[in-house]
């Protein structure tokens, strides 16, 4: 079993990635923006947050131009599974593989902080026994507020396919505790097929208790649960 | 079969797979069709040069209604819905334009003027602005930014290859039509009917104003225009240069905190008035091809796909050509 990580210039996330990986006895390998075979070779794919290409223009729209992730939609059909972290969140919506856009933040403030995050009820593997759960995570974003029409919302609620909202401590989702706008709180959401995952809350830098939480490690034992099935 | 279109010097007639066969008369007329008469050969000789102009234009690129030629004074061109709206460019002043501003014949000017003008013998053709044919839904935005770059880039080469026979280019006009598929293209003709040239060496008259001021000698000088064309041998690498210029903005919906705070700042400072403030981007893409509906679709196909998510955004571009 191998996982492949995205790495573009710009981003950061992708040894944070590895180490918890690595710490679950899993085989991963940096993907290149042109290493379209060796992303076929994976059996499941995550792409790294951080800043591809400077962020210039929009937010993951240079990345989403290369051929991995011109590929990534023949990639997801083959039922493999995605999982798109911060900017990766980002492009996932730019390739359409996922609906709505992140935009800036209310405050315009790039938010680097801890936040908590209630798991919604999806079909998702990733996601298996997570229902309801808090997770304290953090975020750090300057566009991370979930946007789409009121409609696509109300689909993407009937669908279950709503994985994360901010919420309080106590899992109570108020507005109050929307760091960046994000309609109806969402802080990640799963396609229908439930493959893929797209989030903005960084679980890789929740998965040691040392880094003060291990409340996002359970994402990628769930994922190589699957692979192991 | 049918005559669809007898004008002043050329009769239309509507062929299959819309087509048509554009017949070239031996009539020449001014001043909106008061003068008029035949002169023997002119259907032939403007027939022949339009055809060689056309080839010329579709070998540099542009989107134009000629297909092929027909015999002496015929040639088959995709039919197009001829707009009401006609360009002229200028690089040096002549005719109505000393008479409506009063100024000198020769003026060069440092950058080429493009009038439009309203196609209507009734009127007297008059001159219109360009937001005036817009509003009146004579030319849409998209096609006025199409007409006036295509006009250009087709000044840039005609002036070349005039100047390499010994011939200033100093105005032309050009018409433009639609296919029923919505393609704009250059139609009509161009020939010494529809352009002023003079001899680079003397200023003298070669064109249409022959007729129009009675200098005599008219079929001599298009002949002579005709035969320097037909003796050109190669074509001179002409660089075209077409940019687009997009304007990308937040839509009106959507929530634009870089704007609420320059806005805030604003009325901190005082400055009166100020109701709203909307940030947002613009991208210049300069291309070295010629301008044409085809390209047009491409800088919208960028602006969808890549500039602008049609989610929150929406964007506008001008399309402008130029050396």
């Amino acid at each position: 079993m191998r996982i492949g990580i995205t790495k573009f210039p710009g981003t950061n996330n992708e040894l944070d990635i590895k180490r918890v990986l690595g710490s679950l006895g899993v085989k991963n390998e940096l993907i290149y923006p042109d290493d379209v075979k060796k992303m076929d070779e994976m059996d499941a794919l995550i792409l790294a947050g951080g800043f591809s290409y400077g962020d210039y223009l929009r937010p993951g729209i240079i990345a989403v131009q290369t051929p991995i992730i011109e590929n990534l939609q023949d990639y997801s059909n083959s039922e493999r599974f995605v999982i798109g972290i911060c900017n990766g969140f980002q492009m996932l919506c730019e390739t359409s593989l996922l609906p709505g856009v992140l935009s800036t933040n209310t405050s315009t403030k790039f938010i680097s902080k801890w936040v908590h995050i209630k798991t919604g009820i999806t079909s998702s593997p990733l996601l298996k026994g997570m229902e309801n759960r808090i997770l304290k995570i953090p975020i750090a974003h300057f566009e991370g507020r979930y946007y789409d029409k009121d409609e696509e919302i109300t689909k993407l609620a009937n669908k279950n396919q709503i994985a994360f909202k901010y919420c309080r401590k106590d899992g109570d989702i108020s507005l109050k505790e929307n760091p960046n706008g994000s309609v109806v709180n969402i802080a990640g959401i799963v396609n229908r097929k439930g493959n893929v995952l797209g989030m903005m809350p960084h679980p890789e830098r929740a998965s040691f208790q040392y880094l003060g939480s291990e409340d996002g490690r359970i994402i990628f034992e769930n994922l190589i649960g699957e692979l192991k099935c | 079969m049918l005559v669809v279109y007898s004008g002043k010097a050329k009769d239309v007639t509507l062929l299959e797979d819309n087509k048509v066969r554009i017949t070239f008369r031996d009539s020449i007329s001014a001043f909106d069709g008061v003068k008029i008469e035949d002169l023997k050969e002119k259907g032939k000789i403007n027939c022949r040069t339009s055809t060689i102009l056309f080839e010329l234009l579709n070998r540099y690129g542009f989107a134009t209604h000629y297909l092929s030629n027909l015999n002496e004074t015929e040639m088959i061109c995709r039919k197009v819905e001829i707009r009401p709206v006609e360009i002229v460019c200028r690089n040096v002043t002549a005719g109505s334009f000393c008479k409506r501003y009063g100024v000198d014949k020769g003026i060069e000017f440092e950058t080429p003027i493009i009038e439009f003008f309203l196609k209507d013998d009734v009127l007297h053709d008059p001159l219109v602005a360009k937001e005036i044919a817009i509003q009146l839904g004579w030319v849409t935005k998209e096609e006025s930014a199409l007409m006036e770059s295509t006009t250009r880039a087709v000044n840039q080469v005609l002036s070349v290859i005039f100047e390499r026979i010994s011939l200033k280019l100093v105005d032309f006009k050009l018409e433009f039509g639609r296919t029923d598929g919505g393609e704009l293209l250059i139609a009509d003709e161009i020939s010494a009917d529809t352009m002023r040239l003079w001899e680079k060496e003397t200023g003298e008259i070669k064109d249409k104003d022959r007729y129009r001021k009675d200098l005599g000698g008219v079929i001599e000088h298009y002949k002579d225009i005709l035969q320097r064309l037909e003796e050109i041998e190669s074509h001179p690498e002409i660089p075209i240069k077409s940019t687009a210029e997009i304007t990308i903005e937040l839509k009106k919906s959507v929530l634009d905190p870089a704007g609420e705070v320059t806005l805030r700042s604003l009325q901190r400072k005082g400055y009166q008035g100020v109701e709203e403030v909307r940030i947002g981007k613009s991208a210049k893409i300069s291309f070295s091809l010629t301008p044409s509906p085809n390209l047009q679709e491409i800088i919208k196909e960028i602006s969808d796909s890549i500039l602008s998510n049609p989610l929150i955004e929406n964007y506008t571009f001008d399309f402008s050509s130029g050396e």
